[in-house]
C-alpha cells in the first residue's frame, strides 16, 4: 500500500512551542486513523443502521443525538440526525461497513483520505478549544465519547470528546493545514507539545 | 441570537445560515401554472412580528430547521426539523394576496 | 513625592515603588497606583485638554466614566490614544503622553478657540460648512479648505499606524449564572448561585474585585468592607464553579443572553509572556445574568465645573481611601445630596482640610450634621457654587445663594478659598447593559434618576444598579438575586451586618447652577466634547429638542465615555428649557459598547488572517516546482509555472500550447465533489439536472446543467454514475458550497421522502486532468490494472486501476477539447500519483498547467465557468438549451420559459476576436460605435479573454446582445477605466476544433 501523506505538511513541527515556563497544557497530534467513515440511514431505518455498525466495527453506538463510543484504536458518534462517523485505528473499515449497510438501510462514505484526525489533549484542552468553537466543552455538557458537528469560521469540524483531557478533531483535509496552524496559535499561550 | 438546533443543542447563530420564508410549499412539479411559481419563486411577506423561518444549520448538522421567530423582539419560540411533516400555514399567518402592499403598509423602511 | 501621599490607607502596595514617565517627565508610584493616583500623588492635576476648546482638564473621576483624564500609551513603538488614565495602572516603564494639544500641555496654541467660545457652540460645522457654495467662505468648498487644520485641532488622541505586535484573542464561554460588577451585590450574588452549584462568571472591570467595598469605608461583618470583600473574592475565586475574571468589563448584552466581554490580561505589565494576549475577548452564553453594576455619581452643571481641581465626590473619597491619595490639600465640597458627606468625612479623616461644604439644599439631617462637623469646615447650606477661579488649576470657589425654584444664583458672592472642589450631583444606576437588552429605562422621582427596565432576557438585577441606596440593602438583593438566577428563591435569613452612616439616599433635584447677572464662563455638561449648557439650549432653540437630536446636534454624550457622566443632567437642561420632566424628556437607548473595545480583540487570532487557506493535496509540489499561486476562492491554485524571465502571458501560451501539441497536466482537486447516493438518487438527479440522469448507464459520465427555481443557470459539471445508486456529483470550484446547500434544501424541506443521501467529498478526492493528443499514451505508462484504449475507456467513460500502487478511478472527459482525463485517486496518495503520472509522461515532454493555461484552452473551446455563469444568464443565453430536456420537470423548468428570459436579443454568449492586435480586458463594454469620449451604449461585456496560441490571436469570450445574429459583426471594446478601446469582430464562440474531433479521436 502507498503511504498517505499528512495534509499538514511543514505545519507539522514536533517538539515543545509557545510558553515553555510551564509543563505544556496540551499536546496536539494528528492521528491519522485507518479509516474515517460516515454511515447514513434512511429514516426509519435508524436502529438497523447501528446494528449494522455493531456487526462491522463492535461499536455499540447509542441512539441518541451526539452520543458515541470511544475506544482504545475505534470510535464513533452520531454527529447529524441519521448520520453517524466511524474512526477505526485499521484501514479498509468502508468496505465491512458498505457490507453491513444495505441499500435499503442507508448509505456509507469513505473519508479516509478528505478528514484529518487531529488530537488535542491536556489540562488546558477544553481552554484552547474555547477559542476557536462556541461551543461548551465543559464536561458536564460534553461528555466522554460525545460528538459533535461544529465550525471555525468557514471550517467545519466534528469533535469528539475521547477522554478527560482529549478531544478527537476531524477537519475537511484541504482545510488541516489552516486549521492546524490555529490551532498552534490559540496553544502558544498555555503553551503546547506537538507529537 | 442563538438557536436551539433539536440536534446539536443551542448554538450561535453564525453556525446558521438563513435560507428564507418557511411558509412557502413548493408547487406540484408538473404544473406550470406561472402564478404559482411566481408565488413560490418571489412573493414574500416582510411581516413584523412573528415569522416562520427557515435556517440551516450550516456550521453544524447541516440540517434544515423551521425556526419561529419574532422579527421584532428576535424572540424564537419554537425549532423543529424542515421536511419531517411540512406544517400547514398556521391560521394567523398572511395569506399573501398583495404581499407587496402588505409589505409596504405594515414595516417602515428601513434606515 | 508632593506630600499628597498618606501612609495609612488603600490598597496599594507601598513597598513596591512603580516608575513610569508622563509627558517625558518621569514619576513614581506604587503597585496598585492607576495613572490617575499617582500623577494626583505627584501633585500633578492637569491632565489635558479638552476636545474643542482645549481648555485644561484634570480628571474628573476615578474610574472607567472618565471623561477628562485621556492619555496615549506608547508601548513597543506603537501609541494608543484615549485610555482613561482612571483605567491605567501603572507599570514600571509605562510610557504616557498628555492629548489635544500643542507643543506642550501647559502651553497650547488651540486654546485661543475658548475666545472664540461663541462661534464654535453647538451646529458649528453643519451651519459653516454644509449647503451650496456661496462665496469664497461657505459651503463644502471652504470645508475642503479647513478639514486639514480642523482635522488636526480637534478629536481626540491620534490613532497611530504603526502595525500592532499586540496579541488577541476569543474566548467563548458558557455558564450558568454571570454576574456582571463584583461590589457587594455581585460578590453576594456570586456567592448565593455558586453555593447553590452553579457554574458562576463573575466579571469586575477594576483590577481588584470589590467595588464600593474597596473604599467606602464601611463595615461588613466587623470587617473593614474592603477587607471583607478581599476575603469573598478569594473565597469565591477558590472555588471549582467559579470563575472571577478582573480587568474585565462587560460591554454588549446581545440576543439569547449572548454577552460580550474585554478582559484586560496584558494592558498592565510590559511584557506578555509567549503567546499571551494583550485583550481577550470573551463571549459568554449565560443562563442567567445578575447585574450588580453600580452607580455613576453625577457632576453639577456650573461656570467652570471643568476646572482642573474640580471634581466628582465620590472620585475624591475613592483616591483617598482606595490609592492613598489626596486630591487636594484644602477641599470643599458641592453636593446635592448625602452622599459627599461621606466623602468629606474620610477625605477629613486622610489629613485633608476641608474648606467648606456647600449643599444646595436648606434642610439636612442630624446625622449628615454630624459628619460634616467631624469633617470640619463651613457647613454652607441652601447656597451653591456658581464660579471656580484659577488658571490651569483651582485656586477657589465662588459661592452664592441658590433659589430652589429656579436654580439660580444670585446675591453676595463668597470666595472660598480650595485646590480641589468636590462635587455631586446624585447617583445614576449603570443601566447600559439592561438598557441594550430591554426597553426603555424608568425614571425614579425619589433617586431622581433613570432605572433599570424590565428584562426582556433572563436578567436580574441588585445592588445600586436597582436602586439601591445602601450596602445593607445591597448585600441583601445581591444575594436573593444570586439565589434566583441559581433557580432558588430569596432567603429571609439576615445577610452581613454593615455598619455605615446614615444617609438620606435622596438628592435635590438640581443639576445646573445659572448665575443671575453676567457670563462667568462655560458651564459644561459634556467634559469629553465641550458641550456646554448653553448649547444644550441653542439646539432647543433651533428646534432640536427630542434627546437623539439633540445628541447628533451638540454631540453630547458621545465618543469614548459615551455621556456616562453627561446624560442625565443633558436631558435636565433639555427638560427644564422644554418646560417638561425629565422621563417626558426621555433617554437615548444605550448601545454596545458600554465602554471602548479594541479592534484587535474583535479580530482575535484571525489579525492578518481573514480567511483560511484552503490546499489540494499536491500544494506542496506545485509551489516547490515554480508555480504562482492565486487564490480561487479560499483555494489556492496555481497560476503558472513560469520559466526564469518569462511573462505570465509567455507562460501560459507556452503551457497551452504544449496541451495543444504534445500533453499536459493540471491539478484539478478542486473541483467541488458530492456523493450521491441512495435508491433515489437518480430520481433525484432528474429533478435537480435539466438533463436525464436515469438513463446513464453504471461505469459512465454525463455533463449536466443546473438551474436555480427562477429559471437561471446555477452551475454545471458531470456527474458520474458508479454505480445503481451510488453517482459522484462534481461542481465547479467556486459554486460547490452553493450547489451543496441548494441540494440539501430540497431534499430537507421539499422532498424529505426521497432516500438519498449528500455527502461532501470534495476533499476525498484528488484529481489530476491529462490533456493532449498524448494523454492516452501517458495513461499507458502510468496506470497498471485496465486498459485504457477508446474501447474500454470511451468519451465519458470510466474505469478503475491503479498509479504505482495507488488505486485511482479514470474518467475520461474533456475541458481542454483535446484527448483527455481526469483521474481520481485518495487525497493522501495525491503527490504520489501525481508525481508518476508526470513520470510516465517525460518521454512525451508532459508539463504541469495553471489556471491560466486552463483558461485559454476552455476560452478556445468556448466552454462556460462561473465567468458566464454569473447568476444573471439562462441555459439559452450559453446556447445549452439543447440540454434542457422536454419530457420531465426540473428546477427552474417552470420559470424558466418566462417571456424575458427566452427574449432573443438578450446577451448571450460570443466569441469576440480583437482587430488591433492587443489583448482585450475582462469587464470590459462591447459597444457599437468607437468613440473614446462619449460612453456608447453597451451591448454586452467581455467575460474572459486571453492569447490563444492556436489562433494566434487575442480572443475572449462575451455575453452580446442577440448573440449569435451577430456572428461577423464588427464591434469595439470599450473600457474606460483602463483607457483599452479597439475594434473587434463578434464570432462564434466556438473558436477551435468545432466538431469536438479531438476529444472524440
Amino acid at each position: 500500500m502507498v503511504e498517505r501523506e499528512s495534509p499538514l505538511g511543514p505545519a507539522y513541527r514536533p517538539g515543545r512551542h509557545g510558553n515553555v515556563a510551564e509543563a505544556a497544557g496540551v499536546t496536539l497530534s494528528e492521528t491519522r486513523p485507518g479509516s474515517i467513515v460516515e454511515v447514513v440511514s434512511w429514516p426509519g431505518s435508524e436502529k438497523a443502521a447501528l446494528a449494522a455498525i455493531k456487526s462491522a466495527t463492535g461499536l455499540a453506538l447509542p441512539n441518541m443525538p451526539g452520543a458515541g463510543v470511544s475506544k482504545k484504536d475505534k470510535a464513533g458518534y452520531g454527529f447529524a440526525p441519521r448520520r453517524w462517523l466511524i474512526i477505526d485505528g485499521r484501514e479498509g473499515v468502508e468496505q465491512q461497513l458498505q457490507k453491513a449497510v444495505s441499500d435499503k438501510i442507508g448509505a456509507v462514505n469513505d473519508l479516509s483520505h478528505g478528514r484529518t484526525a487531529i488530537r488535542v489533549s491536556g489540562p488546558r484542552a477544553e481552554w484552547v478549544l474555547s477559542k476557536l468553537f462556541a461551543v461548551d466543552f465543559s464536561a458536564e455538557a460534553f461528555p466522554v465519547s460525545n460528538g459533535c458537528s461544529t465550525a471555525h469560521h468557514e471550517i467545519f469540524a466534528q469533535i469528539q470528546r475521547t477522554g478527560k483531557n482529549q478531544f478527537d478533531l476531524i477537519v475537511f483535509c484541504s482545510f488541516a493545514r489552516a486549521f492546524w496552524t490555529t490551532l498552534c496559535h490559540s496553544a502558544e499561550e498555555v503553551g503546547y507539545e506537538v507529537s | 441570537m442563538r438557536i436551539s438546533c433539536p440536534y446539536c443543542g443551542t448554538r450561535d447563530v453564525a453556525e446558521f445560515t438563513y435560507q428564507g420564508d418557511a411558509t412557502i410549499t413548493r408547487p406540484d412539479p408538473a404544473s406550470t401554472d406561472q402564478n404559482t411559481w411566481n408565488a413560490f419563486v418571489y412573493d414574500r411577506a416582510n411581516p413584523a412580528g412573528k415569522h416562520s423561518e427557515l435556517w440551516q444549520h450550516s456550521g453544524g448538522c447541516r440540517t434544515h430547521l423551521v425556526v419561529e421567530r419574532d422579527t421584532v423582539t428576535h424572540v424564537i419560540t419554537s425549532v423543529a426539523f424542515a421536511g419531517a411533516k411540512r406544517k400547514p400555514v398556521s391560521a394567523a399567518a398572511p395569506k399573501r394576496k398583495a404581499p407587496a402592499r402588505k409589505a409596504a403598509t405594515r414595516g417602515k423602511a428601513p434606515s | 513625592m508632593s506630600g499628597r501621599r498618606v501612609s495609612d490607607r488603600g490598597r496599594i502596595d507601598r513597598s513596591r515603588s512603580i516608575s513610569f514617565r508622563f509627558d517625558g517627565q518621569a514619576y513614581s508610584g506604587y503597585a496598585g497606583d492607576t495613572l490617575a493616583s499617582a500623577l494626583l500623588a505627584n501633585g500633578i492635576t492637569l491632565f489635558g485638554r479638552s476636545f474643542k476648546y482645549h481648555r485644561p482638564r484634570g480628571v474628573l473621576t476615578a474610574g472607567i466614566d472618565e471623561p477628562n483624564a485621556l492619555v496615549t500609551v506608547i508601548r513597543d513603538g506603537m501609541r494608543e490614544a484615549n485610555i482613561p488614565a482612571t483605567q491605567l495602572e501603572i507599570y514600571d516603564g509605562l510610557v504616557a503622553e498628555s492629548q489635544n494639544r500643542f507643543p506642550s500641555l501647559a502651553f497650547d496654541i488651540g486654546a485661543v478657540n475658548q475666545l472664540a467660545g461663541p462661534v464654535f457652540s453647538a451646529g458649528f460645522y453643519y451651519k459653516t460648512f454644509m449647503g451650496p457654495v456661496i462665496g469664497p467662505l461657505r459651503g463644502t468648498r471652504f470645508w475642503m479648505f479647513c478639514e486639514w487644520f480642523i482635522r488636526r485641532a480637534a478629536g481626540l488622541g491620534r490613532a497611530d499606524h504603526a502595525r500592532d505586535a499586540a496579541r488577541y484573542q476569543r474566548m467563548n464561554a458558557h455558564c450558568d449564572v454571570l454576574v456582571v460588577g463584583s461590589g457587594p451585590a455581585g460578590l453576594a450574588a456570586a456567592r448565593a448561585a455558586a453555593n447553590a452549584g452553579k457554574n458562576v462568571i463573575l466579571a469586575e472591570l477594576d483590577p481588584v474585585a470589590g467595588g464600593s467595598a474597596k473604599w467606602s469605608g464601611e463595615t461588613i461583618d466587623g470587617k473593614p468592607a474592603a477587607e471583607w470583600a478581599a476575603a469573598q473574592a478569594e473565597a469565591l475565586a477558590e472555588m471549582d464553579n467559579v470563575r472571577l475574571l478582573t480587568r474585565t468589563h462587560v460591554w454588549g448584552y446581545y440576543d439569547g443572553n449572548t454577552l460580550a466581554a474585554l478582559e484586560r490580561v496584558g494592558d498592565h505589565t510590559l511584557t506578555a509572556t509567549p503567546g499571551e494576549p494583550r485583550h481577550r475577548h470573551w463571549v459568554i452564553r449565560a443562563g442567567t445574568v445578575v447585574l450588580t453594576t453600580g452607580a455613576f455619581e453625577r457632576p453639577i452643571v456650573f461656570p467652570g465645573n471643568d476646572r482642573p481641581g474640580v471634581m466628582l465626590a465620590g472620585a475624591a473619597q475613592r483616591y483617598a481611601a482606595e490609592f492613598g491619595v489626596l486630591p487636594g490639600r484644602r477641599i470643599a465640597l458641592f453636593t446635592n445630596n448625602d452622599s459627599a458627606y461621606a466623602a468629606a468625612a474620610e477625605l477629613s479623616a486622610a489629613g485633608a482640610e476641608i474648606a467648606a461644604i456647600v449643599d444646595t439644599r436648606q434642610v439636612i439631617s442630624a446625622g449628615v450634621r454630624d459628619l460634616a462637623a467631624r469633617a470640619g469646615g463651613e457647613l454652607l447650606l441652601g447656597q451653591a457654587v456658581s464660579a471656580t477661579k484659577g488658571g490651569k488649576a483651582l485656586t477657589g470657589v465662588t459661592v452664592q445663594r441658590l433659589d430652589p425654584v429656579t436654580g439660580t444664583a444670585s446675591g453676595e458672592k463668597r470666595t472660598v478659598a480650595a485646590d480641589c472642589l468636590a462635587m455631586s450631583g446624585g447617583w445614576s444606576p449603570a443601566i447600559h447593559l439592561a438598557s441594550q437588552a430591554g426597553a426603555a429605562p424608568k425614571w425614579n422621582d425619589d433617586l431622581q434618576a433613570f432605572l433599570p427596565p424590565d428584562p426582556a432576557q433572563p436578567w436580574l438585577g441588585a445592588g445600586a444598579f436597582a436602586g439601591d441606596t445602601n450596602t445593607a440593602d445591597a448585600l441583601r438583593s445581591g444575594r436573593n438575586a444570586g439565589a434566583r438566577a441559581a433557580g432558588g428563591r430569596a432567603s429571609r435569613s439576615q445577610p452581613a451586618k454593615v455598619e455605615a452612616p446614615k444617609l438620606d439616599p435622596f438628592p435635590a433635584p438640581v443639576f445646573e447652577i445659572r448665575p443671575t447677572e453676567g457670563s462667568s464662563g462655560k458651564a459644561l455638561v459634556d467634559h469629553q466634547l465641550d458641550v456646554t449648557a448653553e448649547d444644550v439650549r441653542l439646539a432647543h432653540r433651533e428646534g432640536f429638542h427630542s434627546v437623539e437630536h439633540l445628541k447628533r446636534y451638540t454631540t453630547l454624550g458621545m465618543a469614548t465615555d459615551q455621556g456616562k457622566t453627561s446624560n442625565v443632567p443633558g436631558l435636565a437642561i433639555m427638560a427644564n428649557a422644554r418646560g417638561i420632566s425629565i422621563p417626558e424628556a426621555g433617554t437615548t437607548r444605550f448601545r454596545p459598547p458600554f465602554a471602548p473595545v479594541s479592534l484587535g480583540s474583535l479580530a482575535a487570532e484571525r489579525f492578518g488572517d481573514v480567511s483560511p487557506d484552503r490546499l489540494t493535496p499536491m500544494h506542496d509540489w506545485h509551489v516547490d516546482h515554480g508555480a504562482e499561486m492565486m487564490p480561487a476562492g479560499l483555494w489556492h491554485r496555481p497560476r503558472i509555472y513560469g520559466l526564469p524571465g518569462e511573462t505570465l502571458e509567455q507562460a501560459y501560451v507556452r503551457e497551452a500550447k504544449t496541451v495543444r501539441e504534445g500533453v499536459g497536466m493540471v491539478d484539478v482537486s478542486t473541483l467541488g465533489k458530492i456523493a450521491v447516493k441512495g435508491p433515489d438518487a437518480a430520481e433525484f438527479l432528474d429533478r435537480v439536472y435539466t438533463n436525464k440522469f436515469s438513463t446513464l448507464p453504471v461505469g459512465k459520465a454525463r455533463y449536466g446543467l443546473m438551474l436555480r427555481e427562477d429559471g437561471l443557470v446555477l452551475d454545471d459539471g458531470t456527474t458520474w454514475r458508479l454505480g445503481e445508486n451510488d453517482f459522484l456529483m462534481t461542481t465547479t470550484t467556486a459554486a460547490a458550497g452553493k450547489v451543496m446547500q441548494h441540494l440539501e434544501c430540497l431534499l430537507d424541506v421539499h422532498w424529505p421522502d426521497l432516500k438519498v443521501a449528500l455527502t461532501s467529498v470534495s476533499d476525498q478526492w484528488a484529481g489530476a486532468a491529462i490533456s493532449g493528443p498524448d494523454a492516452r499514451r501517458v495513461l499507458e505508462r502510468a496506470v497498471q490494472g485496465t486498459r485504457v484504449d477508446n474501447e474500454t475507456l470511451p468519451f465519458m467513460g470510466i474505469v478503475y486501476g491503479e498509479v504505482d500502487g495507488a488505486p485511482v478511478t479514470i474518467c475520461r472527459l474533456s475541458f481542454s477539447g483535446e484527448l483527455a482525463y481526469e483521474v481520481y485517486c485518495g487525497a493522501g496518495h495525491g503527490t504520489h500519483v501525481w508525481e508518476a503520472l508526470l513520470a510516465a509522461g517525460e518521454p512525451f515532454g508532459i508539463l504541469p498547467y495553471g489556471m491560466e493555461a486552463l483558461g485559454t484552452l476552455r476560452i478556445e473551446k468556448g466552454h462556460v465557468t462561473g465567468a458566464e455563469i454569473d447568476g444573471r444568464v439562462t441555459a439559452r443565453d450559453l446556447y445549452l438549451d439543447w440540454m434542457l430536456s422536454k419530457k420531465k420537470p426540473f428546477v427552474g423548468s417552470a420559470m424558466m420559459d418566462r417571456e424575458g428570459l427566452v427574449d432573443e436579443n438578450r446577451i448571450r454568449l460570443v466569441g469576440i476576436i480583437s482587430l488591433d492586435g492587443l489583448p482585450l480586458g475582462g469587464g470590459a463594454h462591447i459597444v457599437e460605435a468607437n468613440s473614446h469620449a462619449e460612453p456608447n451604449e453597451s451591448i454586452g461585456h467581455i467575460t474572459a479573454f486571453c492569447y490563444s496560441p492556436v489562433l494566434a490571436k487575442y480572443i475572449g469570450l462575451a455575453l452580446v446582445k442577440g448573440g449569435k445574429a451577430r456572428h461577423g459583426q464588427r464591434a469595439f471594446i470599450a473600457d474606460p477605466l483602463r483607457k483599452r478601446y479597439g475594434p473587434v469582430e463578434i464570432v462564434s464562440h466556438h473558436f477551435f476544433d468545432p466538431e469536438g474531433s479531438r476529444m472524440h479521436g
